[in-house]
């Protein structure tokens, strides 16, 4: 025979403060889970989506995998427009977008010196990058930049630092926002977009640092990238978008690997503070215990109670965290070398994190059960 | 009884879910194997010059055979083309005890890789590119030595494209 389900349920509301300071406890384990899977994802997916399979990325040879390095001649796109034909063509505009990229100090009214990502830009820019769209203001003219939704995160200032009208220093000039961009998440959302030849006189330079180009339909990457290795002299390489991102998923693999030992980690440290919760729980209760015993309750009905018990206190914490984490922390933005990514609370965030939860309460709760249920029903209901 | 039907069903959803993903990409290996007939030659052709050589005496849509060993950068092969660059078999590249994991970009070499570099590119009878990877249609590898028949382009820049009909592969 089981125990009534109600037992269970009212054990957990006669002792509230043990039972408060469990479900803390339980919550907090589980909201670390969160915060390191919302992070994991967040930066998988803000690298998955920042590559488009149709964008070529034409860079410095000697560069090997990091654009902000590279150096190519100014005449490179017009070369390049020239030379393939398996570029995009709309209204007689190619769709080859010339940019200059680095990484500089940028000062805002409540920052000084965050180090930014900066992006000198065409018109061409956003034919190419087709996911990027002004979401708030005007495109920049000189002197105006315009800026990713998570630049500010990037910067590490405030989102109002960045307004439409405020200004901002880098590389000795002063630059009005004019707007504000979204890219469904891609990694240019923490970047500052300025005109190209604007910034190629601040910079005093007159290179780029890469070509990027839409392909038109049925065209090969294949053709670009022989394109640059017969011309040796020009040491340039071609690169799918989507496969540069994907290398840069490969470059941060130890990370999301580092992050997971750490989901471990919390995990298995959970596991212990829900046993040592659970022993204190259960060792109160050895004459409650042996008095079911001697009711003739079974010690499977009663084992089954426990951890009944601590599935449901696990249940409400995971449920709790769960709660907290989409309120208030998917979406937040956090700041990364690469840029800048937003914790992603998704599905699978929510699997692993309730699943930890879960399995707290199953493993925090059996083994006390199991020593509690050890002992003689004689000699425990003599415990004090 | 019923753990074993259990065990059977486990153990055939094991076999499905492991099971390789059918290649519905890229070409498969009869359809490659019947292409690289076309384009691999079965005795090493004579006379073959060194890729530097050639850059300084070929003319463009001169017959051309040349030796080179696959090289030149870390990826010196095309992806999906049958097209990769040579480099002349006098530049050394880095030898195991420098340590370098891609020692056919020659690092070591830099200076001299310029002059001594060419590309070449398998075409058809129409003259395009092969469209199968070169590692596939050839057998080959980084630093594998070839030799390459074939119809010289030159440009201004002095860059050397080979447009190949034949490849023989030197045994390593």
């Amino acid at each position: 025979m089981l125990l009534p389900w109600e037992y269970g349920v009212r054990n957990l509301a006669r002792r509230p403060v043990r039972t408060g300071l469990t479900l803390l406890a339980l919550a907090t384990v589980v909201m670390l889970v969160f915060v390191v899977v919302g992070f994991i994802r967040g930066l998988e997916q803000s690298l998955s989506v920042s590559g488009d399979d149709d964008v070529v990325l034409v860079y410095s040879v000697n560069s090997e995998e990091n654009i902000e390095n590279s150096s190519i001649a100014a005449r490179s796109p017009a070369l390049l427009s020239a030379s393939l034909g398996g570029t995009w063509k709309r209204f007689g505009v190619d769709h080859v977008s010339p940019e200059l990229y680095l990484g500089t100090r940028v000062s805002t009214s409540d920052q000084e010196n965050g180090l930014g990502l900066v992006r000198g830009v065409t018109y061409r820019a956003p034919l190419v990058r087709r996911n990027v769209k002004i979401i708030d203001g005007v495109w920049p003219e000189q002197n105006e930049v315009i800026v990713g939704r998570l630049a500010s995160a990037k910067l590490g200032s405030h989102s109002d630092a960045l307004a439409i009208g405020k200004t901002i220093q880098f590389e000795g000039e002063t630059w009005t926002v004019s707007g504000h961009f979204a890219a469904d998440g891609a990694a240019y959302e923490s970047e500052i977009w300025c005109d190209l030849s604007a910034f190629q006189t601040v910079t005093k330079r007159q290179d780029l640092s890469l070509v990027a180009l839409l392909l038109a339909p049925g065209a090969s990457a294949a053709e670009i990238e022989l394109f640059c290795k017969e011309r040796t002299d020009l040491e340039l390489r071609a690169l799918r978008e989507s496969d540069y991102y994907a290398s840069l998923q490969q470059h941060y693999r130890p990370v999301r690997l580092l992050a997971w030992f750490v989901v471990a980690l919390v995990s298995g440290a959970g596991v212990f503070a829900g046993l040592n919760m659970m022993y204190g729980a259960v060792a109160g209760r050895i004459r409650e215990l042996a008095t079911l015993q001697a009711l003739g309750f079974r010690r499977r009905a009663i084992l089954l109670s426990l951890v009944q018990e601590g599935v449901l206190l696990a249940a409400a914490a995971s449920l709790l965290s769960g709660v907290i984490a989409l309120t208030m922390l998917n979406g937040l933005a956090v700041r990364f070398t690469m840029g800048a990514f937003t914790l992603r609370i998704d599905s699978v965030a929510i699997l692993v994190g309730c699943g930890v939860g879960l399995l707290l309460g199953v493993l925090g709760a059996l083994p006390p059960a199991l020593k509690a249920l050890r002992e003689s029903v004689a000699i425990s209901l003599k415990a004090v | 009884m019923r753990m074993m039907n259990w065990i059977c069903v486990a153990a055939l959803a094991v076999v499905v879910g492991c099971g390789e993903k059918p290649t519905a990409e890229g070409p498969d290996a009869a359809e490659v194997a019947a292409a690289s007939v076309l384009y691999v030659a079965e005795a090493e052709p004579e006379g073959a010059v060194g890729v530097g050589e050639a850059r300084e005496s070929a003319e463009s849509d001169q017959a051309v055979t040349l030796v080179g060993r696959i090289g030149g950068s870390s990826k010196p092969f095309v992806e999906g083309l049958a097209a990769f660059t040579i480099v002349d078999p006098k530049v050394p590249y880095c030898a195991d005890d420098e340590g370098c994991p891609t020692p056919w970009d020659y690092c070591c070499t830099q200076p001299q890789v310029k002059e001594n570099i060419a590309t070449v590119k398998v075409v058809d009878a129409d003259g395009g590119p092969v469209a199968f990877d070169a590692r596939k249609l050839l057998n080959v590898k980084e630093l594998s030595t070839v030799v390459v028949q074939g119809t010289a382009n030159r440009d201004d820049q002095g860059n050397l494209t080979v447009a190949a009909n034949k490849v023989f592969v030197r045994a390593e």
